[in-house]
């Protein structure tokens, strides 16, 4: 199956350490710029859903800001708890800057 | 050896295996379920919208190699010996904790099966099955668990009256201003809410629970007694570990008994920041568990976290991060109190050290890091909405 790469913002928009939300295809999506390297998560937290990008990012770690789950935001694996993570998107960054995400 | 399998159990055990420990886990509990959440009891679980609450996946225990063991009581411990009683029989531990919680607190002469109270799943369970519209429900108790099940049986069509002895809900917790807030929100959505009311007693009559107060009588057909909790250490105790209202335990989770560790509501914690709390946060839960197994393997470790709680009310969120008793130099409120969209911040040396917000998830997590890094903050950038809060505190 190809991907399916659309883009869903400029990397200059998203400074390192920090995180957004946009909607790719009606679906929200986090994305993080962990010391330059781009991801993209659903905007959804595991544990009830919540909207991620109402938390924190330390450039590390995702904190949700409801009953604060912490997430590795390179990996987008559980912290706190361990047993629970981020639903990952395929994501790249193209030549000109633009960051394109697959959210099929 | 880890005595109730609430969160913080659940979270002890996943953290010694989380830090490589590959010794016997047995994980004890005397409720029939695996770990469970339980906020959810008194919002979303009550309402029946929450369509799971269990802590962790039911595989994840085998998959652990985490013995659990529900329906379960510890009934003795003999510390010198290393040997608890769990159901009858001793067991033998290197290292023990007690994650035993709470339990509601009973008012004598208050029970029946129109009569409840809300700490167990079990307790929910039997609670919503009357919670129908035309049932008038009265809450003895406007502290969060009482004024949430009030917001939960309003949205399910409930009647419903809140009796509380104090001059406004969440008074102890949250102060009168809030706690003023608080009583316009649930008499808008309908509640009954009488405040200053002493409860004396209930009697039982055909059409139901019959309330008794200072002010007259309240006849009702469900009643809720929300008069918080208590925390049972008479085991404890009994085998000679130090307790008052709570096993009391330094910053890393230890009794001082060797080979003893307690973490969770029945823990009384000397917090390195607020000195001795006796907390009853889901969040100190899962931490206290997660550091009690740190140092359950010897690790130097200390649970210095601010505070979390939260609450959910109707469509409002109040969060907290800190505690809400810790002395300040001055209160700065951001947003409007009146219009219930606030934060507000205490500050000591020009430094946030609390922050409480109603539906600001956004502005309470960035004062979180302002109180976590520990930097001076201005009150006037506070105050001002124009600030974004995620920016503030790099300069004055
Ligand atoms: C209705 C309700 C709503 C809440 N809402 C919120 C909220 O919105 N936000 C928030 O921050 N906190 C909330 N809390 C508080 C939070 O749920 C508690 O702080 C948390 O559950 C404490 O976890 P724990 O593991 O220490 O204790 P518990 O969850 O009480 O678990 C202890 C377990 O040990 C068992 N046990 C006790 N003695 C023994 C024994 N001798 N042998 C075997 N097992 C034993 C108990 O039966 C229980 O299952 C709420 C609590 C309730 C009841
Ligand atoms: S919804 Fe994110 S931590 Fe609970």
């Amino acid at each position: 199956m190809t991907a399916n790469w659309v883009p869903a913002l400029e990397l200059d928009e998203l400074w390192e350490g920090e995180m957004t939300a946009v909607t790719v295809g009606g679906t929200s999506v986090l994305l993080v710029n962990v010391d330059g390297d781009v991801r993209a998560y659903r905007n959804r937290c595991p544990h009830q859903e919540w909207a991620l990008d109402e938390g924190d990012f330390d450039g590390e770690i995702i904190t949700c800001s409801r009953h604060l789950w912490e997430f590795d935001a390179r990996s987008g694996a559980g912290r706190n708890p361990a047993t629970c993570s981020l639903s990952v998107f395929p994501c790249r960054v193209d030549e000109v800057g633009m960051i394109h995400v697959d959210v099929r | 050896m880890i005595v109730g399998a609430g969160v913080a159990g659940a979270s002890a055990a996943a953290t010694l295996r989380a830090e490589g420990f590959d010794g016997e886990v047995l994980l004890v509990g005397d409720e029939p379920d695996a770990p469970y959440e339980r906020p959810p009891l008194s919002k979303a679980w009550l309402s029946g919208q929450a369509p799971s609450i269990e802590v962790h996946p039911p595989e994840f225990y085998a998959d652990q190699s985490i013995e659990l063991l529900t329906g379960t009581r510890v009934t003795g411990l003999d510390a010198a010996a290393r040997r608890v009683v769990v159901g009858g029989s001793a067991v033998g531990y290197d290292a023990l904790l007690v994650a035993t919680g709470g339990q509601a607190r009973r008012l004598r002469g208050m029970a029946g099966e129109r009569v409840h109270h809300l700490r167990t799943r079990a307790d929910s369970d039997r609670l919503r099955a009357q919670l129908v519209p035309g049932e008038r429900l009265v809450v003895l108790g406007a502290g969060f668990v009482g004024c949430e099940v009030a917001a939960t049986a309003r949205s399910l069509g409930v009647d419903v009256t809140v009796l509380e002895m104090a001059g406004s809900p969440l008074e102890r917790a949250l102060g009168p201003e809030i706690g003023g807030v608080f009583a316009g929100i649930h008499r808008d959505a309908g509640v009954d809410l009488r405040c200053g009311v002493r409860v004396d007693a209930v009697s039982a009559a055909d059409s139901g629970p019959v309330v008794h107060t200072d002010r007259g009588t309240v006849e009702c057909s469900v009643l809720l007694v929300a008069a918080g909790m208590v925390r049972d250490t008479g085991i404890w105790e009994a085998a000679g570990v130090p307790c008052d209202d709570g096993v009391l335990v330094d910053a890393g989770c230890r009794t001082g008994v060797p080979g003893v560790f307690a973490a969770g509501d029945v823990a009384a914690h000397d917090h390195p920041r607020y000195g001795r709390t006796r907390v009853e946060h889901h969040d100190s839960a899962v931490r206290q568990g997660a550091i009690a197994a740190q140092a359950m393997l010897g690790r130097d470790v200390v649970h210095d976290q601010p505070h979390w709680f939260w609450s959910d009310q109707y469509v409002h969120t109040v969060q907290s991060c800190g505690a809400p008793g810790v002395a300040v130099d001055e209160t700065v409120v951001r947003g409007r109190i009146d219009e219930a969209s606030f934060v507000r911040f205490g500050l000591r040396d020009g430094r946030v050290v609390s922050v409480l917000g109603l539906g600001r998830p956004r502005e309470v997590m960035a004062g979180r890091k302002l109180l976590l890094g520990g930097h001076p903050v201005s009150a006037d950038q506070l105050r001002d909405e124009s600030v974004d809060l995620r920016r503030a505190g790099v300069r004055r």
